[in-house]
C-alpha cells in the first residue's frame, strides 16, 4: 500500500507530536510527576506511536516502539522508573525521531538491567485489568484523544474486514487487520475500558489463526466480526457520553464466546484460501450455528442522548500553514483597503458611507485579531523542550538543575516561535554550562546544590518577554573584561571606561566567550552574536543583567508577529518613511524656545537628552536627499526621533513626523535590502509606498559604534565628574554660579516682608527667622535697581542653620565637567572661575560669604608655621586618602592638598575608602572625609576604620557642609580627631597640618 | 533551449531609445503606463524606485539606466511588469511595441561587439524584417538585483 506524500507528512507531524507528549511526560515522571498520569502518557505516546507507524508502513518504527513499549511496561506496577532507564527512554524516542526522519538507527534494549527488557507487552495489561476505575481518574481529553482513536481504528478494521468479504486475503490486509484489533485492545484495556478490551481481545484470538496463514477465514467468522464492530461502535457512542459500558457486557459474553467457537472450527487452508468465504454455516457445530442467529439479530442497547454530544469531535481542524500565510497576505490587504477607505471618508460628507466605512473599521480590525490568533501558538511548544535540554545537560555535566517554566501559555506567532527557538536554546545551554556551578562550588558559596535555571515569558507593551535567569555564578566584570581584552575587542583604556551594562554587552561581541574551557556544551566563541543576531533579525531585541555570585537575566522581547507592525510614519524631503515602534524610544521637539539645543561636536550634531549626550543622524544626509537637509541645526525647529538598535541609543533628524499606523511589511528585493537601511516597505493609506526603516542597518550605515565609542568616552567622563551649578545673575556683567549641592531651596520674597534684627536684615521663613545675606554686598557688587517687588533668595544651610543669599536674579541651572580654575585674583568669597565656551562663570563659595556677613573669624587661622611643616613634608610625601561623594569637593579640596604637594588618593565614599585602606596598595598617612556619602557615611566609616587595629591612630578629618554642635559630637565620637565645616582651605591646610604634627609627636 | 526548427516563441517587444528590445511573453505579467514611483534612497541609478501594483510592490527599474544609456527626455514611458520568484519588477522602458512571433531558426548569439553592460543581460538577437531584436535575459536582471554576501545571506547561513 502506498501512502500519499500529505498523508505521510500527517502522520510525521503527528508521531512528533505523539513523541513529545511521551518526552514530556517521561521527563515529568522523572521529576517526581505523578506516577500513574505521566505513565500512562508515556505508554500511550510509545503505543499510539506503534500503531500508527506500522499502519503507515514505517516498519522499523514499528519495531523500535514496540521494543520500547515492552520494556516501558515492565515498570508499570514497579511504580517508579529507575534514573538510567529515563535515560535510556530519552534516547530511545530520540531514536524514534531519526526513524521518523527515515534515518537507519541501530539501538541497544539491552540496558544494564536485562530483566526488564524481558517482560512482553500483553502480561502487564493483564494486571491493568484488575484497576477499573482508572478511567474516571483519568483526563477528559486523554479519554477524548482515545476515542478518536478507537473510532480510526475501527474505519480500518471495517474497511479491512470488507476486503476480506469480497474474497481479498492479502498479508498486508490481515496484518493490518489483526494489528488495529491488537491497538484496540491495547488501548481500551490501558483506559480500564475492559469490557471493549475483552472484545477486542477476542477479535484478536480469533484472527490468530487465520493470520498464521494456517486457516481461512470462515464468512460466520467474519459476520461475528463485523457484529463485534457494531457492538464496538455503540459502545463507544455510549463512553462519548460518557455513560457506562455496563448494558453491553451480557452481549460482550456471547459474542466473545461465539468468536471463540467460530475460530476453532476454522478450516485449515490447504495453501489455497479462496472458496473458504462460501463456506455454509450449516457445517458447524450446532452450538455455533444457534449463537449465529442469536448474535446476529440481537439488538444492540439503545443509547440515549449521545447525538447531541457527537459533533465533539469537531473542535479542531488541520489546515496547512500555507493557506493561513496566504490569509494573512490577503488579509494584510484588506487593512490597507481599509485604510485608504478610512482615509477616503474623511473627505466626505456622505453619512451612509461614513457609517459603513466605520463598519468596516470595526470588522476589519476583529478579523485581523482572530487572523493572527490562527498563527498563534503557546510558547509551551517550545519551552517544554527544554526540559529534555536541561535535564542531558545536568547528566552530562555532573550538575543538579532543575527547570522551572512559567508562562507557557503566552503566545505567539508560528514563524516566530520558530525564529526563537535556536537563540532560547543557546542561552539555556549556556546559563546551564557557565552559570550553574557544580554542586561543590554551590556548597561552598553557600547556595543549594540544585542550582534553577527559570524561564518565564509573558506580555508586555504589545511585545513578548522571554526571561532566561539562573541563580548561578553570575558575570564577574573583570573576568569579561579580561576576556574582552584577550579577545582584542576593546582597548584597556577604553575598558576603565566602559560602564556596566557596556561590560554585559561584550558578551554579545562575535568571538566572545567566557567558558574557560571549550565544552562540547558550549564555549566555542560563536553564540552570543548569533542569538543577538537571530533576535534582532525578527525585530526583538536582547538584554542581559546580572549580579556577580546571584545568576544572570536574560531578557528577550520581541513582537507578537512580523505581518503587520505598528510605526511611526516620517517624512524626510519628499519621501515617507515608517520607523517600527519597538525601536522608537521617544520623540523630541527642538526649537528655538528649548533649553537645551543641537550642538556640533567634532563636526558632527549631538543632543544633550536629559544630561546624557545623544548622537545624532541627519537623516536627510544619510539618505542623500538634497533640499531640505537643515542648514542650521541651532535655529530651526527640529524633529528627532529616538530610537534604540543594539543598545546603541541615537537620534534621527527628520522633517516632519506625520503619524502612528499599522502596517503591513512587504519585504524587498535583495539589492534594496543590501543597503542596510530598509527592511521593507509597506502601502500607506494613501496607496502611496513608504520605505521602513531597518534601525540596526542606520546606526551601521551612519557608523554610530564609532560616535558611540568617541561619545562614550565624553559620557563616561561626565558619569563620574558632571557638577550642577545654579547659575545666577549679581551686579556685575559676569554670571556667577554655585555648585548646587549647596543649594537647599529657592525662594522668591517680597521686599515688604522683610525685617531687621539689629543691622542684619531677616524674613521669617517657616517659623524660623531667615538671615539675608546680600551677595552683592559682600562680593563689592554694586546693588542692582530692582523693578519688581519681589526679590529671589538662594536658601542654604550651614551648621544646622538656615541663611537667605539674596541674588539680583536666578537665571539657570547647569551640568559641567569643566574644572573650576582658580581664581585670577585671590578674592574670599569666590572659589574660582569656570570657562565655559561662550562665557566665563564665577563660581562663589557661599559658606564663606554667610561667614563674611556674620563677621565669623576662622575657625583656625593657619599660620606660616603649619605651611611650612607642611612643606616640608615634600621630601617624604604624605598620602592623603581623601574621600568625598561630591565631585566638585572632590576637586576643590583635592586642588587644596595638591598644591601644598600632599599625594591625594580619591575614594567616592566609605565603602570605597575602606577597600583601598584594606588593599594596602599605598601606606595612608591621613584621611580627610565627608560625611553624608551614599553606601557608607563618614561616621560609619570613621567607626569601622577605628575598629581596625592598624588604623587605631590613623588621623582623621572629617569636612562637612553639616557642622553644628550636634554632628560634630558624633563625629568625635565617631573618631574623627578634627571636624571641619566645608570648605575654608586655609582652615583644612591647618587643620591636616596640626593632625600630621600630632601624629608625628604620637609616633 | 531546445533549437529544433520551425519552433516559435513569442515575445512581448518594446522600446529603449531606438533599440527593440524582447521578453519572451510568458514571463511578462503585465504592461502599464507610467505609475507614480517611490524613490529609494542610497539605492543604485538604475532602481527607479517603488511602485504600488494593485496592492503588491515592484521595483522600477530603468533600463536605459541599466545599460549605461542616457536616460530618454519622454515625459510618459512604460513599464514591463515580471515576476520572479514572488518578487516583481517594473521594467521601465520608452515605448511598447507589439507582440511578436520570432521563430527559433532566426536566433543567433549576441555579437561580441555590443558593449558589455547591455551584453550581459542581454541573451540573443532575432533578426526580424528590416529590424533586430535583442532578447532581454531577465534572469541576469534578477540576479542583478540579488547581490550575492550581502548582509542578509551571511548572517542566515551562520
Amino acid at each position: 500500500m502506498s501512502f500519499s506524500a500529505q498523508e505521510i507528512e500527517e502522520f510525521k507531524v503527528e508521531a512528533t507530536e505523539l513523541l513529545d507528549v511521551a518526552e514530556k511526560s517521561l521527563l515529568e515522571l522523572d521529576k517526581d510527576g505523578d506516577f500513574k498520569d505521566c505513565f500512562d502518557s508515556v505508554f500511550r505516546g510509545f503505543h499510539n506511536l506503534k500503531g500508527a507507524a506500522g499502519m503507515m508502513e514505517f516498519t522499523a518504527l514499528q519495531a523500535h516502539t514496540h521494543e520500547l513499549e515492552s520494556i516501558w511496561m515492565s515498570f508499570k506496577d514497579k511504580q517508579s522508573i529507575p534514573k538510567n532507564y529515563v535515560t535510556f527512554f530519552c534516547r530511545g524516542i530520540d531514536a524514534s525521531r531519526l526513524l521518523l526522519a527515515g534515518e537507519m538507527v541501530t539501538f541497544d534494549y539491552h540496558i544494564e538491567d536485562a530483566e526488564a527488557a524481558t517482560s512482553e507487552v500483553y502480561k502487564p495489561i493483564e494486571l491493568l485489568k484488575e484497576k477499573s476505575s482508572l478511567a474516571d481518574e483519568l483526563p477528559e481529553s486523554a479519554i477524548d484523544e482515545f476515542l478518536v482513536e478507537c473510532d480510526e481504528i475501527l474505519d480500518i478494521v471495517s474497511s479491512k474486514l470488507q476486503l476480506m468479504e469480497k474474497g481479498v486475503f492479502d498479508k498486508s490486509v490481515l496484518d493490518d487487520l489483526y494489528r488495529n484489533v491488537h491497538s484496540l485492545k491495547g488501548s481500551a484495556y490501558l483506559f480500564s475500558f475492559n469490557n471493549l478490551g475483552d472484545i477486542a481481545h477476542a477479535m484478536e484470538s480469533s484472527l490468530e489463526k487465520v493470520r498464521n496463514g494456517t486457516h481461512s477465514p470462515s464468512s460466520q467468522l467474519l459476520n461475528f466480526l463485523f457484529k463485534s464492530l457494531e457492538v464496538v461502535e455503540a459502545m463507544l457512542k455510549r463512553m462519548k457520553a460518557r455513560e457506562s459500558d455496563e448494558a453491553f457486557i451480557p452481549v460482550i459474553q456471547v459474542i466473545v464466546k461465539a468468536l471463540h467457537k467460530a475460530s476453532e472450527f476454522l478450516i485449515e487452508t490447504e495453501a489455497k484460501t479462496s472458496v473458504q468465504i462460501d463456506e455454509p454455516s450449516s457445517s458447524l457445530p450446532p452450538e455455533a450455528r444457534v449463537n449465529e442467529d442469536a448474535i446476529l439479530t440481537m439488538p444492540a442497547p439503545q443509547v440515549h442522548g449521545s447525538k447531541e454530544k457527537e459533533p465533539e469531535g469537531l473542535g479542531s481542524i488541520r489546515v496547512p500553514v500555507s493557506l493561513l500565510d496566504s490569509l494573512m497576505t490577503l488579509m494584510g490587504e484588506m487593512v490597507l483597503v481599509r485604510n485608504q477607505v478610512l482615509q477616503y471618508s474623511n473627505k466626505t460628507d456622505d453619512l451612509e458611507f461614513l457609517s459603513m466605512s466605520k463598519r468596516l473599521n470595526v470588522v476589519t480590525s476583529e478579523i485581523q485579531g482572530e487572523m493572527m490568533k490562527t498563527r498563534m501558538q503557546p510558547i509551551g511548544n517550545v519551552l517544554e523542550k527544554f526540559n529534555r535540554v536541561v535535564r542531558d545537560l545536568s547528566h552530562d555535566l555532573k550538575k543538579n538543575i532543575h527547570l522551572v517554566i512559567h508562562g507557557s501559555d503566552t503566545e505567539l506567532d508560528k514563524s516566530l516561535l520558530e525564529a526563537i527557538k535556536d537563540p532560547l536554546t543557546h542561552i539555556v545551554r549556556n546559563s546551564c554550562d557557565h552559570g550553574i556551578e557544580t554542586p561543590e562550588i554551590r556548597r561552598q558559596s553557600g547556595k543549594p546544590e540544585a542550582g534553577s535555571v527559570t524561564i518565564k515569558s509573558y506580555h508586555e507593551g504589545g511585545q513578548v518577554v522571554i526571561e532566561v535567569s539562573d541563580d548561578g555564578k553570575g558575570l564577574h566584570k573583570e573576568q569579561l573584561l579580561k576576556k574582552g581584552l584577550e579577545k582584542g575587542l576593546i582597548t584597556s583604556a577604553q575598558a576603565e571606561l566602559l560602564s556596566d551594562k557596556e561590560i554585559f554587552d561584550l558578551i554579545f561581541a562575535p568571538g566572545f566567550s567566557t567558558a574557560a574551557q571549550v565544552t562540547n556544551v558550549s564555549g566555542r566563541g560563536v553564540g552570543m552574536d548569533v542569538v543577538r543576531t537571530n533576535i534582532e533579525k525578527i525585530g526583538g531585541s536582547v538584554e542581559l543583567s546580572g549580579r556577580a555570585g546571584f545568576g544572570t537575566t536574560i531578557k528577550i522581547k520581541i513582537p507578537l508577529t512580523l505581518a503587520i507592525v505598528p510605526a511611526l510614519i516620517v517624512k524626510c524631503g519628499t519621501g515617507t518613511f515608517a520607523i517600527p515602534q519597538v525601536k522608537l524610544e521617544e520623540l523630541v521637539r527642538v526649537d528655538q524656545h528649548s533649553s537645551s539645543k543641537i550642538e556640533i561636536l567634532h563636526g558632527a550634531p549631538v543632543y544633550r537628552l536629559r544630561g546624557n549626550i545623544l548622537p545624532l543622524v541627519d537623516l536627510n544626509k544619510l539618505l542623500g536627499i538634497s533640499g531640505s537637509s537643515y542648514t542650521n541645526y541651532v535655529d530651526a525647529s527640529i524633529n528627532i526621533a529616538v530610537l534604540n538598535a543594539e543598545n546603541i541609543t541615537f537620534g534621527i533628524l527628520v522633517d516632519e513626523i506625520q503619524d502612528t499606523a499599522d502596517i503591513v511589511v512587504k519585504p524587498l528585493n535583495k539589492l534594496l535590502r543590501s543597503l542596510q537601511v530598509y527592511s521593507g516597505a509597506t502601502i500607506l493609506g494613501d496607496g502611496s509606498i513608504s520605505l521602513i526603516f531597518d534601525v540596526t542597518g542606520i546606526s551601521k550605515v551612519a557608523q554610530l559604534s564609532q560616535v558611540r565609542s568617541r561619545v562614550k568616552e565624553e559620557e563616561s567622563n561626565k558619569m563620574s565628574e558632571i557638577q550642577e551649578f545654579l547659575v545666577f545673575k549679581l551686579g556685575s556683567a559676569t554670571n556667577h554660579a554655585l555648585a548646587l549641592n549647596y543649594v537647599q531651596r529657592l525662594e522668591e520674597f517680597k521686599f515688604s516682608d522683610v525685617e531687621t534684627s539689629g543691622d542684619q536684615r531677616v524674613i521669617r521663613y517657616r517659623d524660623k527667622i531667615l538671615p539675608l545675606i546680600s551677595a552683592n554686598v559682600q562680593l563689592g557688587y554694586p546693588d542692582s535697581e530692582k523693578a519688581s517687588d519681589t526679590f529671589p533668595v538662594v536658601v542654604i544651610e550651614k551648621s544646622g542653620h538656615f541663611y537667605g543669599v539674596v541674588v539680583d536674579e536666578i537665571l539657570d541651572t547647569m551640568s559641567t565637567t569643566l574644572e573650576v580654575k582658580d581664581p585670577i585674583k585671590n578674592h574670599r568669597g569666590i572659589f574660582g572661575n569656570i570657562n565655559m565656551p561662550d562665557r566665563l562663570v564665577v563660581v562663589v563659595d557661599p559658606f564663606e560669604l554667610i561667614s563674611m556677613a556674620l563677621n565669623e573669624q576662622a575657625e583656625l587661622v593657619a599660620k606660616p608655621r603649619d605651611i611650612e611643616i607642611g612643606s616640608r613634608a615634600d621630601h617624604k610625601v604624605v598620602r592623603i586618602l581623601l574621600v568625598e561623594d561630591t565631585v566638585f569637593f572632590r576637586k576643590a579640596i583635592k586642588s587644596v592638598l595638591d598644591k601644598r604637594g600632599y599625594e591625594v588618593i580619591l575614594a567616592q565614599d566609605g565603602i570605597e575608602a575602606i577597600e583601598i585602606l584594606n588593599k594596602k596598595e599605598f601606606k595612608i598617612d591621613l584621611i580627610v572625609s565627608d560625611i553624608e556619602m551614599p553606601r557608607m557615611n563618614g561616621f560609619q566609616m570613621a567607626a569601622a576604620i577605628r575598629k581596625n587595629p592598624t588604623y587605631t591612630n590613623i588621623p582623621m578629618l572629617a569636612i562637612s557642609s553639616k557642622a553644628d554642635k550636634q554632628y560634630r559630637q558624633e563625629g568625635m565620637k565617631a573618631g574623627f580627631d578634627i571636624y571641619l565645616e566645608k570648605l575654608k582651605p586655609e582652615v583644612l591646610l591647618a587643620a591636616v597640618a596640626e593632625l600630621q604634627r600630632n601624629n608625628k609627636v604620637a609616633a | 533551449m531546445s533549437t529544433s526548427p520551425n519552433q516559435f516563441q513569442q515575445l512581448t517587444t518594446f522600446y529603449v531609445g531606438a533599440e527593440l528590445f524582447g521578453i519572451e511573453v510568458t514571463k511578462v505579467q503585465e504592461v502599464t503606463g507610467s505609475t507614480f514611483v517611490t524613490p529609494v534612497p542610497l539605492s543604485p541609478m538604475f532602481v527607479c524606485g517603488l511602485v504600488n501594483l494593485r496592492g503588491q510592490i515592484a521595483t522600477a527599474i530603468s533600463l536605459a539606466e541599466l545599460f549605461m544609456q542616457k536616460p530618454s527626455e519622454q515625459n510618459e514611458q512604460m513599464s514591463v511588469v515580471c515576476r520572479h520568484e514572488g518578487s516583481l519588477i517594473s521594467l521601465v522602458v520608452d515605448n511598447i511595441g507589439e507582440v511578436v512571433e520570432v521563430n527559433l531558426e532566426g536566433f543567433e548569439k549576441t555579437p561580441e561587439t555590443i558593449p558589455t553592460n547591455i551584453r550581459r543581460f542581454i541573451s540573443g538577437i532575432y533578426k526580424m524584417n528590416g529590424v533586430l531584436l535583442s532578447v532581454l535575459d531577465t534572469e541576469s536582471i534578477f540576479k542583478e538585483l540579488s547581490p550575492v554576501g550581502d548582509g542578509a545571506t551571511v548572517k542566515s547561513n551562520l
